[in-house]
């Protein structure tokens, strides 16, 4: 159970405060103030004790937002409860900075009243908490909506409501990955994997039953099976399916569905929601290949090439690609000369950001630099921190496809064919880091 | 600023409150109310319009009400006979047609912690319980336990009770896992809630309704549940196979905790389980939620302890990313050393020589030492590395390496010849404590093979005037005399020139004493002395105890997924310690009876302190007045343990200061007038284990900063810093205050 719970900015002035127990005093909040946001050494842990009490903290963008409690609860719940309230909060208001929870405190304050009652978590799905929520100023419901509220929260899916209606039923599915990758200097992958989600906007009239089919290696195998000729014949034609690692799904997807014979069916929430979300490992479709060389001319001088180089489709683009080369602390001057895109050295980042608005597939790009260093009696090494980059793709580096989306409403007069599905791949840079 | 405004800003906005046209104007109305709570927020006192506020609590604005009892939840402890004129607006609320209204007004009443509010709630709690709409039902339920708190130890009510637990079978989830929480809190004297047979399979079959907090919290109740047999026993974790996968981590968690608390009895199960959950959990390690990644790799050392080649396969996954939080390196770095096998040895040294350059020296130091770790197994390729990184030239780093080498000897024989060989040159890079500790200690005990041994232990003898650390001043004594049973020709003179030093111009007693100990062993002979210092030089079996080996998964099952494998076993032991003292007894003398006895091998003095519980937890014991004659002399015995300055600005009142150090159990023994330059205070604090703090603070005339110097009687960093950091919040309200 959570005590108490408090917003800070990035000066430890408080901007929220709500204590639901009796063991939290005033003085928690000062507690935490003084020992972690006015704290001279790095964070040491995300979990702080201080007289006995716990607090855990969640930093976004400048903000801190930290749970407090004595006793000895189960942490990954307790952040688990800080992502959600984050993820609230934003639905309503946007980015959380300063300036949005100042001017919707009010706000705060209503969605603290209802997520947690004496500490404990109560409703938190955000569409469910908007009939509760009246930020909006005073509205005298009537009695359509209040029996609403009812029916909403004892029907048998917490997540839906009954009668809803679109006239145009229309949903679109988003493929949302971040490609990770630590690749050594000598152009070895040292750990890569992609961490994606599913999300789902869906505009649908009814209680729609929707089935999910991606290239999944079990099913494709399974499917595969009774026609021996074809399945060696995807296997030729290169990467057809994929193996997942893991994945977890939205509260109302039908787990023992998906156990038995891994297909994937549920009734989905209302507006937007995520419905899966999973890991691979395997053959990922690395979208760039960072090639760096450093040569060190003498002491007072470095000369640095990064060759950067597509690795998909010709026709697709790449958008956002950034470039961060890192450069040693006693840089005194720098000379850049690229072959596309801006690059400029920034002294206050200590590094070398080369942008490129666009670029195809299988192309190559390449950027040379000339380092100036001040001679220094500093013995330290330079630590050569290793190339960084960003960048957004339009497929999916896991290789994950999705073959279909069907739905199925029997009460209602509209077909599969009749709703409106859109199709979105974004694949972008999580920790793309190349060493030097 | 707040705090000195505070007055004027009451008068206005009570004034405004009771504007007849402000009132009829409901946003202005509304907005002024939202003053009222954003200074409450600010930690302002705002009981003042408490009277205009419970007016203010009679309006159908909806958004309105909830401010007024928000704030009325704060403030009606202070002012009891003005809250209960709000109940009547309360109770009428309970029975409004909406169902939100009700929910709401119900809950404000219960959350009004003030004495006398029972008889006016119980009814209202009652009626919520049977309401058609579940959303106050939920409110009610939990407002059960509210009304229990408040009646402190008092008697259970049984028919309340019974109603609870009938509505265990209640439709709406929520309603489901608030009865538990609520009944838990009421029957807490006697065990907390019970689960039986009926209710745990009711439980475990609503489970996928529930939402990820309401099934992480039965999975937790359900752990109280024992199955009668082998077959019921199976039957139920089939039924929850499926929370192994779920979305959230922690029901993941949850889940594996109940799984591994029922299948005590079957290991095969246990390991299976482990097994099972390996995915999730690596998913979580390198999931960009950070705080949960750290989470999750806390759990992933606890089975580690158990299952050493768990996670081998996969430790690329813990290589550390640059941009990573300090936070999470550490415990990958840590990680990363329990998972060391035959195979990825080489890779994973690698990569943490890597770390050892970091920018950070903190992080490089720790991969250092988890290099040192992993050399216990496999000693030459460490020391090898080890060695180069001392080519680097780095004071950081050498401090930590030689430290390391210095562990290493002791429990690792076989590698002594190469330390000592990659010795010689260190002594440049070494200026801080510890690390100089280390250095001399080596000389001393493995000096007859480091040629230059003697001319290095010569400089430290040369500067020892300049020494600001005793702790090496009786390292060097020790270690020139070991030194000087071996290669006497060599040492005799500096020998003679330190103790001489030591004996008649050192001002630390403990040096002195030790001086003019070795003065006198000497004296008796030199047998005698190489009776007493030529101790064993190594003992490998001090490796075996320090890491038992693979501990039963039971032993840790109860622990997992709280906060024990985050805080680790040891603090947290010292946290719950003082929790349960606070509760029985705080003033109960604690004294460490094993703390003085023992040779004094350096080494195993190491050891010892890093086995007692570093007690992180403070706890300053009330009413312990010095006298000022005792104060002043245990003041100038002591050394300074810890100086540091506070920004300062102008003037302010030391009653105040005196005041807020009462607060927190720290007398104050002697202060100047205030207004006097330069300022000074004396103030003494002793914590339950008879541990006192000596504090001095001093304000220079003409200096914008306070300095403060702390001393101890027993030097535990631990509970040093929590004192300083006591001491802090309290000096740093009062500087608030001021401004």
């Amino acid at each position: 159970m959570i005590g108490g719970l408090f917003i800070y900015n990035h000066k430890g002035e408080v901007l929220i405060s709500r204590v639901y127990r009796d063991d939290i005093g005033r003085n928690a909040v000062d507690a935490f103030r003084v020992n972690v946001i006015h704290a001279r050494q790095q964070v040491r842990s995300p979990v702080t004790n201080i007289a006995r009490t716990s607090f855990f903290h969640v930093k976004r963008s400048n903000i801190w937002l930290a749970a407090v409690t004595k006793q000895n609860v189960n942490a990954a719940m307790v952040f688990e409860f800080l992502y959600k309230m984050c993820d609230v909060m934003a639905a309503y208001f946007g980015k959380i900075s300063e300036e949005n929870i100042k001017n919707n405190f009010v706000l705060i304050y209503e969605l603290l009243d209802e997520i947690l009652d004496f500490g404990y978590p109560q409703n938190s799905e955000t569409g469910a908490l908007k009939t509760f929520i009246t930020q909006q100023g005073i509205k005298s419901q009537t009695k359509e909506e209040q029996s609403q509220i009812t029916s909403q929260v004892t029907g048998q899916i917490g997540w839906r409501r009954e009668g809803i209606k679109y006239r145009r039923n229309e949903l679109f599915l988003d493929v949302l990955e971040s490609v990770n990758l630590l690749m050594s200097p000598q152009g070895q992958v040292l750990s890569a994997h992609v961490s994606g989600r599913v999300v789902m906007k869906s505009y649908l009239s009814g209680m729609p039953e929707c089935k999910f089919g991606m290239n999944d290696k079990i099913v494709i195998e399974k499917q595969g099976k009774g026609t021996a000729d074809e399945t060696s014949k995807r296997c030729l034609s290169g990467k057809q399916s994929i193996a997942i690692d893991d994945c977890t799904f939205h509260q109302c997807v039908r787990l023992s569905k998906f156990d038995s014979e891994r297909s994937i069916s549920f009734i989905p929430p209302d507006g937007e929601f995520e419905l899966m979300r999973y890991r691979t490992t395997k053959d990922i479709i690395l979208p760039f290949r960072v090639i760096p060389l450093v040569r060190e001319v003498g002491r007072t001088k470095l000369e640095v090439k990064v060759v950067i180089k597509s690795n998909f489709k010709p026709s697709l683009l790449a958008q956002k690609i950034e470039v961060r080369i890192p450069t040693p602390l006693n840089t005194s001057g720098v000379q850049v000369i690229c072959m596309k895109g801006k690059a400029k050295y920034k002294a206050s980042e200590n590094a070398i950001v080369w942008k490129i608005k666009r670029m195809a597939g299988m192309k190559e790009s390449q950027i040379s630099a000339e380092i100036e260093l001040l001679p220094t009696n500093d013995k330290k090494k330079w630590a050569r921190p290793p190339i960084s980059m960003n960048f957004e793709v339009p497929f999916a580096p896991s290789g994950l496809k999705v073959r279909y989306l069907k739905v199925f409403e029997p009460k209602l007069n509209y077909s599969d064919h009749d709703v409106i599905k859109w199709v979105r791949y974004i694949g972008r840079s999580g920790i793309y880091e190349t060493r030097c | 600023m707040p705090y000195l405004g505070s007055e004027d800003v009451v008068k206005e906005l009570k004034k405004a409150l009771c504007n007849p046209h402000i009132q009829a104007d409901r946003l202005r109305y509304r907005n002024v109310i939202q003053r009222v709570i954003r200074y409450m927020t600010q930690g302002l006192d705002m009981s003042g319009v408490f009277m205009e506020m419970v007016k203010a609590s009679a309006t159908v604005d909806i958004v309105q009400k909830k401010l007024v009892y928000l704030y009325m939840c704060t403030y009606a402890p202070l002012k009891p006979d003005l809250a209960l004129l709000a109940i009547n607006t309360l109770c009428k609320d309970c029975s409004d047609p909406n169902p939100m209204v009700r929910g709401l007004a119900l809950r404000s009443m219960c959350s009004l912690r003030m004495p006398g509010v029972q008889e006016y709630i119980q009814q209202p709690i009652l009626n919520g319980l049977r309401d058609k709409a579940s959303y106050v039902r939920r409110v009610a339920v939990l407002g059960c336990a509210k009304m229990h708190n408040l009646h402190g130890d008092s008697e259970v009510d049984g028919a309340l009770v019974n109603e609870l637990y009938s509505l265990l079978r209640d439709q709406d989830p929520i309603v489901v896992v608030n009865c538990l929480r609520s009944l838990e809190e009421i029957l807490k004297q006697e065990g907390g809630v019970v689960i039986n047979k009926p209710i745990a399979h009711h439980l475990l079959n609503r489970m996928s309704k529930l939402d990820q907090w309401g099934q992480a919290e039965v999975l937790n109740f359900l752990l109280r549940y024992q199955p009668r047999s082998e077959e019921e026993l199976f039957d139920i974790l089939n039924l929850l196979d499926s929370f192994l996968k779920s979305s959230s981590p922690g029901v993941v968690m949850g889940a594996t905790k109940l799984f591994l608390i029922l299948a005590k009895m079957f290991p095969h199960v246990q390991t299976d389980v482990l097994v099972r959950v390996k995915g999730p959990l690596l998913a979580a390690c390198s999931s960009e939620s950070r705080e949960l990644c750290f989470v999750a790799l806390c759990h992933v050392r606890q089975i580690l302890h158990s299952l050493p080649g768990h996670f081998s396969s996969h430790y690329k996954k813990f290589f550390c990313s640059y941009s990573e939080p300090h936070y999470i390196k550490l415990q990958k770095v840590e990680v990363l050393c329990e998972l060391v096998n035959d195979e990825d040895v080489q890779q994973v040294l690698e990569e943490l020589r890597g770390y050892c350059t970091d920018v950070s020296a903190d992080f490089a130091q720790a991969a250092i030492f988890a290099i040192g770790g992993i050399a216990r197994t496999y000693t030459d390729q460490c020391v090898q590395i080890l060695t180069e990184l001392l080519g680097l030239r780095q004071e950081h780093i050498t401090t930590v390496v030689v430290q390391t080498f210095r562990d290493l000897v002791w429990l690792c024989p076989q590698c002594t010849e190469a330390v000592c060989q990659a010795l010689p040159g260190c002594e440049e890079n070494i200026q801080d404590s510890e690390g100089k500790q280390a250095l001399i200690w080596l000389l001393g005990v493995h000096g007859e093979r480091i040629p230059n041994a003697p001319y290095v232990l010569e400089d430290f003898v040369e500067n020892v005037k300049s020494e600001t650390f005793p702790a090496v001043k009786m390292e060097l004594l020790t270690a020139l005399l070991r030194l000087f049973l071996s290669r006497p020709a060599e040492c005799q003179d500096m020998l003679g020139r330190l103790l001489y030093y030591c004996i008649e111009e050192e001002k630390d007693m403990a040096v002195r004493d030790r001086g003019l100990f070795y003065y006198r062993l000497l004296l008796v002979g030199i047998d005698e002395v190489k009776r007493i210092l030529c101790s064993p030089k190594s003992d490998p079996t001090l490796g075996l105890l320090e890491d038992p080996a693979e501990r039963p998964v039971n032993s840790w099952a109860s622990d997992f997924n709280t906060l024990v494998p985050v805080y680790g076993k040891a603090h947290w032991a010292t946290i719950s310690k003082c929790q349960g003292a606070e509760r029985c007894d705080p003033e109960l003398p604690k004294t460490s009876s094993f703390a003085a006895s023992g040779p004094l091998i350096p080494e195993e003095n190491k050891e010892r302190v890093q086995e007692l519980p570093d007690s992180g937890a403070l706890m300053l014991v009330p009413n312990r007045q010095l006298t000022a004659d005792y104060f002043e002399k245990t003041w100038l015995s002591l050394k300074v343990a810890h100086q540091q300055v506070l920004p300062w600005r102008g003037e302010f009142h030391p009653d105040t200061l005196q005041m807020a150090l009462q607060v927190v159990n720290i007398q104050t023994i002697a202060m100047s007038r205030a207004g006097s330059r330069p300022w000074k205070a004396y103030l003494s604090a002793q914590d339950d284990t008879g541990c006192l703090f000596l504090t001095e603070l001093l304000l220079e005339p003409g200096n914008s900063e306070m300095q403060i110097s702390v001393k101890q009687n027993e030097a535990r960093t631990e509970t040093l810093n929590s004192f300083i950091s006591v001491l802090e919040t309290v000096i740093g309200t009062i500087e608030e205050i001021k401004s």
